[in-house]
């Protein structure tokens, strides 16, 4: 019996090491003159010939600016959430030089995998020039993750035909936006005016500023409060509560997700909806243009007690990441500052000859496919295009961004306050919905402040007052 | 038994053995090895360098958190209704497939309700969000068109948990159903033949021949469904809880997930799945003894 058992455990002691060493990736080569780079990236596969080609491009280029052979690798992801994919990554050791993160970072800066860029970032000019304020903030903060591109502000689109229907008067004021909106509703009553996926988070960027939610952390008698329990958050419930009961705001917005409001938005159940300043509402115009017949204005930031897209300095949620287990960290670091270059930022933009765009003798002419491209590193705001990648509304978008983008001094949470933070964020979406639904009064409003404080809001504010006083 | 018996018996079957060897193999390797890693619960992770042991740490961080007793009675609950509700719901299914007596309308039925099965949740989500969002959903245009008021059932703190048990049961209950008609169909049809001699009608058969005869497989089921208790249903949970309802349905899985796993804090992830685990033990050797008591049947 034991001889069986042991032969048993033997056999399978042996497939099991046959099957693991199968599922490691080959040690990366690398020859005397050549560095190979790891790279990790969402969406970034190496069974996708584009990308295989964009990275050869890179190696080109990289090679010709600096004189140093680079050897660029991708390393595949699994299939799934990717931030969870490539925590398990990182936890079987598998640490690849440059990661690009969505999430999950910070539990791995604080073992110190992530290279403090704080240092590279204040020597490099090409950094100096293209990382905005805002980047700048964050990377203070919170040194370990580079995000170059524009930030992510939801700007406000309605439909032309319905806006022009209805007096086609840039709103500037809340009161304008309601009168705009209220008219909208009028003229189109099987129809609600906007909409939102899950939550007001896209509709918070026109409005927070107007009425006075100017920064995570707003200041009411002379102490920090988080904005969401302050006097200018019940302002701006009571409002989208009026939205809600007039049919303006979409009843259904909160079980409706990025796609179904797309499709809302092109089968004309709503009149406009909110979108990622820059290509995103490229996307909606075109798919509009083609669905409806008609285009898109793009709308500023409603102007009240301030004006503009509140974007938080606290840190990059997302980014590029270099590893401390990484040989050639210097290297990784020059890579990134080449992908911010005009030559870097040329392939990053167009895309690949032949695919994404053709040259016409100094010209470069965008083909069709240009849709399916999207810079895998960096998307610098100030590169000047020799041939406009935006169209009208993206560049719309872009224009309000540059004019109206306002530093929000926010801070990370610390890991320790991390369960009551997640507890105090679902306190409010609960009440926050019931309000605007009108299931509860604005006065509960005032009943949802007493429980936040209760439920440890009173500690993680004692906390912010530290951090920024 | 000797030793040699056995070896006998094993050189006899041997082939029966070597089929159940790569099963055996899985098991070891994707099951049992994988247990090792659950000290990390007791560890703070490190992804280079030792894992510093730091005892219950994160396990009273899981308990001290002011959504834990929230989230810990929204996971019994909605498990508690999905057994109570659903369990039965296959067995019925079961009785009512034997007594169909056309074999080629059977296997359709079948085929239809075991479909389900085969799609994801997020397809499901999307497909109960569309029936029953409000006011032009199917269900609320039924309800309109009889004079009642819309409801807005997926924003609703009292529909939610319902709508997983619904849910539940339209994609699973055929495919539950399968290991009853097995047990079902292995009852010797003499057994039948012989009541319907006597004169038992088709509902006396059914109480009398079928449900005993099946016992032991429902108890089984039901014992081994206690172990899986505290999974409340991660995929259906996520895909359609929202902003409006998550204080109602925000269960251990969807909280670890979101503070836990998103967060590369696979310590408290493992603490939660073994607090999870540990549990489940429990009610399964519980379930177990209850069920020696009252019926004489148990899993072992």
């Amino acid at each position: 019996m034991k001889r069986i058992l042991l032969s048993s455990l033997i056999l399978i002691l042996s497939v099991s090491s046959i099957f693991a060493g199968g599922a490691q990736d080959e040690a990366p080569m690398q020859s005397d003159d050549v560095t190979t780079i790891r790279i990790v990236g969402k969406d970034f596969s190496p069974s996708d010939e584009v990308n295989l080609q964009h990275l050869r491009n890179i190696e080109a280029g990289f090679e010709k600016a600096t004189g140093e052979k680079i050897k660029l690798e991708l390393v595949s992801v699994p299939e799934g959430a990717y931030g969870e994919k490539l925590n398990l990554m990182i936890m079987a050791g598998d640490i690849p030089d440059l990661i690009y993160f969505q999430g999950g970072d910070e539990v791995i800066a604080n073992q110190g995998l992530l290279v403090d860029l704080t240092d590279y970032v204040k020597n490099s000019a090409v950094m100096q020039d293209v990382l905005m304020d805002f980047n700048k903030e964050r990377l203070a903060n919170y040194p370990y993750l580079l995000w170059i591109a524009p930030p992510r502000a939801r700007t406000a689109v309605i439909r032309e035909d319905w806006f022009n229907e209805a007096g086609g008067k840039m709103p500037v004021t809340v009161d304008d936006y309601y009168a705009l909106f209220s008219t909208i509703k009028k003229n189109h009553p099987e129809a609600a005016v906007v909409t939102d996926t899950g939550n007001t988070g896209r509709m918070d960027f026109t409005f927070n500023q107007a009425f006075g939610i100017t920064a995570t952390w707003v200041k009411e008698n002379g102490k920090y409060v988080y904005s969401k329990v302050s006097q200018a958050e019940k302002d701006k419930l009571a409002f989208y509560q009026k939205l809600y009961a007039e049919g303006i705001l979409d009843n259904e917005y909160i079980t409706t997700k990025w796609d179904t409001m797309e499709d809302k938005l092109y089968t004309g159940k709503v009149a406009g909806a909110f979108g990622t300043a820059g290509i995103v509402l490229d996307i909606y115009s075109d798919k509009m243009n083609e669905n409806q017949g008609v285009g898109l204005v793009v709308l500023p930031p409603a102007d009240g007690v301030g004006r503009g897209y509140s974007v938080s300095s606290a840190k990059e949620t997302r980014g590029w990441a270099i590893s401390t287990t990484s040989e050639h960290s210097d290297l990784v670091f020059e890579l990134l500052e080449f992908l911010a270059t005009d030559e870097g930022q040329f392939m990053e933009r167009y895309g690949i000859e032949g695919i994404h765009y053709n040259m016409e003798g100094d010209k470069v002419v965008l083909t069709d496919k240009k849709g399916d491209w999207w810079p895998r590193f960096h998307e610098v705001m100030s590169w000047d295009a020799p041939t406009p990648l935006l169209g009208p509304a993206g560049m719309k978008g872009w224009e309000y961004i540059l004019d109206y983008a306002v530093s929000d001094p926010d801070f990370p949470i610390p890991e320790e306050l991390s369960p009551t933070w997640d507890a105090l964020g679902n306190l409010y979406k609960e009440y926050s919905f019931k309000i605007i639904s009108g299931e509860y009064s604005i006065d509960k409003f005032d009943d949802f402040v007493a429980e936040w404080y209760k439920l440890g809001g009173d500690k993680v504010t004692e906390y912010a007052n530290s951090v920024l006083n | 038994m000797n030793s040699g018996l056995l070896r006998k018996k094993i050189k006899r079957d041997r082939a029966l053995y070597l089929m159940l060897l790569p099963v055996l193999i899985y098991y070891i390797v994707w099951h049992y090895i994988p247990m090792w890693g659950a000290r990390i619960a007791f560890q703070d992770f490190k992804y280079i360098g030792t894992n510093e042991w730091v005892g219950f740490k994160h396990f009273k961080m899981l308990f001290s958190s002011p959504v834990f007793l929230r989230v810990f009675l929204n996971t019994i609950t909605i498990s508690a209704m999905k057994i109570g509700f659903f369990f039965p719901l296959p067995i019925i299914l079961a009785f009512l497939f034997n007594e169909i007596r056309s074999s080629g309308y059977r296997k359709i039925i079948q085929s239809v309700i075991y479909l389900p099965h085969f799609l994801s949740w997020v397809v499901i989500a999307g497909i109960f969000i569309s029936l029953l969002s409000s006011p032009l959903g199917v269900v609320n245009q039924i309800i309109t068109f009889f004079g009642g008021e819309p409801v807005s059932f997926m924003t609703s703190t009292r529909h939610i948990r319902w709508i997983f048990v619904v849910s539940e049961t339209w994609r699973s209950i055929g495919w539950d159903s399968i290991l009853y008609i097995a047990a079902i169909n292995g009852i010797a049809p003499e057994l039948y033949d012989a009541a319907t001699v006597d004169g038992a009608n088709r509902l006396q058969q059914a109480r009398h021949i079928t449900l005993p005869s099946i016992l032991p497989t429902i108890i089984t089921v039901f014992i081994l469904n206690m172990g899986f208790f505290m999974n409340a249903g991660f995929d259906q949970v996520f895909n359609m809880m929202n902003d409006a309802v998550i204080n109602k349905v925000d269960i251990i899985d969807t909280y670890v997930y979101r503070v836990g796993l998103t967060k590369g804090n696979f310590s408290l992830g493992t603490a939660a799945g073994l607090f999870k685990g540990v549990i489940g033990i429990f009610l399964i050797l519980g379930t177990d003894r209850l069920s020696r008591k009252t019926s004489g049947e148990g899993v072992w």
